[in-house]
Order: structure tokens, then C-alpha cells, then sequence
């Protein structure tokens, strides 16, 4: 043949050339972006799936309804997990794209706070003193300590605690009757929980847990009813190679391994196959509730406390609603916070199905939270009596993915659980 | 060159600095070469990347070719539009979406796989088998394209020269060997040069089929780019490892382009 289909030069020119930006796109950090918070619009950005958009769209409706001076633009970003939302939250912000309010759980709020990013507090609560008051009073003081304890790291106010997950067990009652098994209390262990499996996988066929590796609503609850955590009180060492971690690990493992639980890595959707009679128990906190009524299970499915067997445990995790320092609408940002936490934003969103515990003691003990819900859901507010801040050290991200990795790890039987946990908490220790 | 260089050069800088995205950039000098030298996970990941990379453009030209040859030798005009949509069409589809199919048809407990080969092998899960099952995965997207590649082609050996080999009395084989394969070469050479790039620089069904693991027995260079750069926020370190991906896949594309000297016919 005389002439090549493409002389070299044409070919790197054309094919190099692409690798190269592609491969260098990833860390431009979206330098382009520019733009910052429109000026005429309150920008607030949340992290919301598209299942949970709509709840959160007839809260803006209100607010809309009440506040017609104040243009809100919300943004919803659909991701899984708070390390992805943080992350993808801090491209955008070092790319200049500002939001004037943002939605940070417990997980973020210390990095954010760290950061010098959010606006101080103190003066606004100042001026609304008597709100303040009467917003602290109608709620649990654990998580005003908490707030307070893990959420700046200067001694200002940069959140309110707003709504709050923690961690109980739902279960079928459909299931539970049908093999004969009564149905667990508040006081029950580890030995009752696997022995309800057991019998539940006999006489039914169904699987009786749903074991996973998600760090707040899989592992933590395991941790901490066995008397041990993830990190020291204080966040500042980790300790996933405890003899707890590792036994609470290893209990999980034999879920697996004797088929009580599916395995793990695969796509099992718990809340569908509990709601289909397949699955006897999952973890949750209050954000199956949305799936659950949407398959219409509420009146089938019951709550309790998570199994003990040192003590009773929760993780929590709580909304905060900072104000960003370079925002330009700082005011009307007061002003939909104080919106969000006011007695009728919080029944509001309590009773149109929202994803969170409302921080309110009166709403949660309301008609307007617990009516069409699974019996035993008070237990979600009263868990935090008990429950421990889900630790979480500056590299959230990372630290989330070390953990889980460590844990999918023995679950699937790839590694001993010493091993497997020994060697996340090397990669932990060199990150915090 | 604004698309090309500046990234390149801004790449070049972050890699001389501690930055963690929300803070102010502290000089770092060559810490983060020398903590690529010394991080076992990025080795791990470039040998990820070179067992993916290899195995894919030996096995897409390999299957790639006896596709196209069985496509052009054999088949009717008809068929031949079918059956050359059907091995394109997976090319089509985004990676997002053929992960999260595979995700299903691998499912451990309900997957396709499972059912029909009575197997409970959790292949997305298991150290020895996730790595094998994205390359398997890998050629159902993108074969189709290597061969799309290959059988345009097949399509330009000119008739006459089987012909003048067949008056010789060449054999199906030595007519493959001796005229198709060398009339061929440098379209078999632009596919592996553009497999080979598109290999390396695999990310997305990393990320949703295995995270990277079981135990990072799947991270790729890109993803662990990723993660360094937006999960543990070491952005410049982040910058280095891009760095590496780019001068790899520019010595190995040189050097691809060297040997080619000795048998891309042109």
C-alpha cells in the first residue's frame, strides 16, 4: 500500500493529543466554573435523590408561600453517600461555584467549619434570641452538646443541629409471624437476633438480614452495641483492629457465610424484598420510609432498637444549614434557616415523609410523624439517648472507604477478619 | 493547545504542591514524586492498568479479527448489516449504564449468571475473579468498535490481489498470512494504538461495578487518580499520578509506533 491511512504526526494529533486532555481533565479542578451564587437568587444545595425531590420541593413551596420577597433556587444532588456529596460540594466550591446555603451532615461539618468557609453564627442567634431558646428547649440536649462538642473546631457557632438520623432495626412483621418467631423488643441481643434468622430462613426460605458494608447504617450500629467504635472519643485515633470490631465483624460474616444474609457486592434491594416478603430484617434509620410507603408496606413492617450484646448503641448523624461566608444574601440565608427549623417547616417536612428525624421533640411525637408509619418508629427519636456521633475525622471521604473496604472484605470471606480489619486500620491511622 | 498544554502545564504545577481543594496551596517541592515512588497503592493500580490495557488489545484484535473475517467472508449483504449493527450497538451504550447491567446479570443471588451456570462464584466480589470479569464485561462494550475498525479494514485488500494469489495457487491461510494481514497493517495498528489508550484510561466500571476493590484488586490509574484527588483531597498528589498516566501512554505509544517500523506495511 502507498499511503498510510493517517500520516504519524495527523494520528498523534488526533488520537494523543484527546488521551492527554482527557487524562488531565480529571484534575483541572473546574478552574472554568467562575460564576459564583446569582446575585437575585438564594442558592441552597442539599443532597436529595430523585425519589426524595418531590418531598423536598413542596417544603420550598411553603417557604415560597410564606417568604415571597426571597427567590430560592434549590439544588438537589442525588448521590448515595455524604463522602460523595462533600466531595463533589468541594469541587464546585474551589471551582467558585458558591451556593449561599448548603446541607452538611455530621460527616462534613467539621471539615467545612475547619475550612473557613461558612459564616459564624453567634451574631444571628444573638438577634433572634428568643427563637434560638425556644428551638433548644423542644429538643433532645444530647444533640445541642453534640453540635457544639463536634461541629467547629473554634468554639464559634457556624450550625444549628437540625433533624437527625439514627439507626434502628426494621423488620417484617408478615415474616416473623409466618415462622412462628415473636416479634423482638426493645431489650433484645445479638443471640435472639441471629437465632430470629435461623428460624425465619427455616420455616420460610427468606433471608433474615440484609448484611452490608455502609459505614452509618451497616457497621457502626454492630460497633457500637458491642461496646467499641471506629475511632476514639474524640475522633483523633482510629480503632477498627479492636477485638469488638473484629468479633462484630466476624458475626456478620457467618450471616453470610450460612446464608442468612445474601451475599454481599450484588444489587439485593432490602427494602423491596422485605416489603416482597423476602427478607425478614435491614438497618435503617428514618429513610426507608419513602420506598416503604411507595411499595405500601408501612402497616407490614415494625421498628425496634438495634440487638445488644454489650450495650445499646446508635450512630447519629444531623443536618446542619450553614451560612456560607461568601454569600451575598447572608440575611435571606438567616431567614430560610430560621424557616427550616421553625415549628412549621419541620412538621411540614415530618409529614410530607422526609428522609430525617425532625430535631423537635413536640413534631416527632406528633400525629404528623409517626401516622403512616411502621410501629416503633418513636424509637428512631428516642435512640438518642443512647447513640455516639458517627466519627468522622477531617478525610471523610477516604476515612468512609477504608472502613468499607475493610468490612465488604470479611463479609465476602476474602480475607480473616483480623487481617482485613488490621490492615484498614494502617490506612486509617495514616489518615487522621 | 488551550485543551492540551494548559491542562499538561497546570498539571505539571499542582504536582509541585500540598493543595486539598478548599485550602490555600503550600509549595511541596517533589514530595509527591517521591510518595508515588514509595506507595505501594499506586503500583498496585499501574499494574491494574497494564494487566487491563494488555489483555485488552490482545483479546479485542485477536476476537475483533475473527469477527470481521467471519462477518466478511461469510455472510449475505443482509445479514451483514444485522449482524455488523448487533457488534456495534454495546459501543453505543454508556458505560454507566452497561455496568450497572452487568452489575444485574452478575448478581450473586439472582444474577443471570448465577442461574443459568448453577454457579454462587461472587464474581464482582472475589480477589482472583473481579479483574477477569471487567475484561470480559469490557469486551461486550467495546468490541464491537475494534471490529467495526478491523472489518472497514478488510474491506480495502483489493480483490485483484486474492485473485493473482489464488492464480498462484495460494492457500486460504498463506492468502491471509501474505496479502490480507500486511494490506492491513496499519489499520490493525490504529487499533491497538487506540485500544491501548482507551484501555488505559479505564475508569467507569471500575467505579460502579467494585469500587476499585475487592482490596483495590481492580483500581485503575484513573480511578485512583480520582480518589486521591476528590476523596482523600490531596490534589497535587493527584496531579503527579495524572502526570504518570500521561507519560506512560506516551512511551508506550512511541514505542508502539517504533516497532510498527518492522511490520506496519506502508
Amino acid at each position: 500500500m502507498d499511503h498510510p491511512l493517517l500520516s504519524r504526526r495527523r494520528f498523534l494529533q488526533a488520537t494523543g493529543g484527546t488521551a492527554v486532555a482527557a487524562a488531565l481533565a480529571g484534575c483541572g479542578g473546574g478552574g472554568s466554573g467562575g460564576g459564583g451564587a446569582s446575585s437575585k437568587e438564594l442558592s441552597f444545595v442539599y443532597m436529595g435523590t430523585a425519589e426524595q425531590q418531590a418531598t423536598w420541593n413542596k417544603l420550598f413551596a411553603k417557604f415560597t408561600e410564606s417568604h415571597p420577597e426571597i427567590k430560592l433556587k434549590a439544588e438537589g444532588i442525588p448521590l448515595s453517600n455524604w463522602g460523595d456529596f462533600f466531595n463533589k460540594l468541594s469541587t464546585r466550591i474551589a471551582g467558585g461555584q458558591v451556593p449561599d446555603v448548603i446541607q452538611i451532615a455530621t460527616e462534613g461539618q467539621r471539615l467545612f467549619a475547619s475550612k473557613g468557609l461558612l459564616e459564624p453564627l453567634d451574631s444571628y442567634i444573638k438577634k433572634d434570641q428568643a427563637t434560638i431558646d425556644e428551638y433548644y428547649a423542644d429538643m433532645d440536649p444530647n444533640l445541642i452538646e453534640w453540635d457544639k462538642k463536634y461541629a467547629s473546631t473554634d468554639g464559634k457557632t457556624y450550625y444549628l443541629p437540625g433533624e437527625f438520623n439514627t439507626m434502628c432495626m426494621w423488620y417484617s412483621k408478615d415474616l416473623f409471624a409466618r415462622a412462628g418467631v415473636p416479634e423482638p423488643t426493645a431489650k433484645w441481643t445479638w443471640d435472639d437476633f441471629r437465632h430470629a434468622c435461623e428460624q425465619i430462613k427455616a420455616k420460610t426460605g427468606a433471608f433474615g438480614y440484609a448484611a452490608d458494608s455502609a459505614y452509618f447504617a451497616a457497621i457502626m450500629p454492630w460497633l457500637l452495641t458491642n461496646g467499641t467504635s471506629s475511632f476514639t472519643e474524640d475522633w483523633s485515633k482510629p480503632t477498627y483492629d479492636d477485638p469488638r470490631v473484629v468479633e462484630a465483624a466476624e458475626f456478620n460474616r457467618k450471616l453470610v457465610a450460612d446464608k442468612l444474609s445474601p451475599p454481599p457486592g450484588g444489587t439485593f434491594d432490602a427494602f423491596t424484598a422485605a416489603a416482597q416478603g423476602k427478607l425478614a430484617m435491614f438497618g435503617g434509620g428514618r429513610w426507608p420510609i419513602i420506598s416503604i410507603r411507595n411499595l405500601k408496606a408501612t402497616q407490614k413492617m415494625g421498628i425496634v432498637p438495634w440487638p445488644t450484646k454489650v450495650e445499646q448503641g446508635s450512630p447519629v448523624g444531623w443536618n446542619g444549614y450553614p451560612i456560607l461566608k461568601a454569600s451575598k444574601k447572608k440575611d435571606d440565608a438567616w431567614t430560610f434557616i430560621k424557616f427550616l427549623i421553625s415549628k412549621e417547616g419541620s412538621s411540614t417536612f415530618a409529614q410530607l415523609g422526609g428522609t430525617i428525624v425532625p430535631a423537635r421533640k413536640s413534631i416527632a411525637n406528633s400525629e404528623s410523624f409517626l401516622a403512616d408509619a411502621p410501629k416503633g418508629t418513636e424509637y428512631l427519636y428516642q435512640a438518642l439517648s443512647y447513640a455516639t456521633p458517627i466519627p468522622s475525622p477531617d478525610k471523610g471521604a477516604a476515612i468512609q472507604k477504608a472502613i468499607e473496604d475493610g468490612w465488604k472484605q470479611v463479609l465476602t470471606g476474602n480475607a480473616a477478619p483480623g487481617d482485613a480489619l488490621g490492615k484498614a486500620q494502617t490506612t486509617l491511622e495514616g489518615l487522621v | 493547545m488551550v485543551f492540551v498544554a494548559l491542562p499538561l502545564i497546570a498539571a505539571f504545577g499542582l504536582s509541585l504542591f500540598h493543595w486539598d481543594l478548599l485550602g490555600t496551596p503550600e509549595f511541596a517541592g517533589l514530595d509527591n514524586f517521591q510518595q508515588l515512588v514509595s506507595d505501594t497503592a499506586t503500583i498496585r493500580a499501574v499494574v491494574n492498568t497494564f494487566v487491563f490495557a494488555l489483555a485488552s488489545v490482545v483479546t479485542h484484535i485477536g476476537i475483533g479479527m475473527l469477527l470481521a473475517l467471519g462477518v466478511h467472508r461469510t455472510m449475505t449483504r443482509g445479514t451483514k448489516y444485522f449482524v455488523r449493527t448487533a457488534f456495534f450497538f454495546p459501543f453505543l451504550v454508556s458505560w454507566a449504564a452497561v455496568a450497572l447491567l452487568w452489575k444485574y446479570v452478575l448478581d450473586p443471588t439472582f444474577g443471570l449468571v448465577a442461574h443459568y451456570l448453577s454457579t454462587t462464584t461472587n464474581w464482582l466480589a472475589s480477589p482472583t475473579w473481579a479483574l477477569p470479569t471487567l475484561i470480559v464485561v469490557d469486551w461486550w462494550h467495546t468490541i464491537g468498535y475494534t471490529f467495526i475498525i478491523l472489518l472497514a479494514g478488510l474491506q480495502t485488500v483489493p480483490a485483484q490481489l486474492h485473485e493473482a494469489a489464488r492464480v498462484d495457487g495460494a492457500n486460504g491461510w498463506w492468502r491471509f498470512w501474505s496479502v490480507t494481514l500486511p494490506v492491513m497493517s496499519p489499520t490493525i495498528f490504529f487499533a491497538t494504538v487506540i485500544t491501548f489508550i482507551g484501555a488505559f484510561q479505564i475508569f467507569d466500571p471500575m467505579v460502579i461495578m467494585t469500587q476499585g476493590g475487592p482490596d483495590g484488586a481492580t483500581r485503575s490509574i484513573v480511578q485512583y487518580t480520582y480518589e486521591k484527588g476528590f476523596q482523600s483531597f490531596e490534589v497535587g498528589y493527584a496531579a503527579t499520578l495524572s502526570l504518570v498516566l500521561f507519560v506512560v501512554i506516551m512511551l508506550v505509544t512511541g514505542l508502539q509506533f517504533r516497532l510498527s517500523r518492522r511490520w506496519v506495511h506502508q
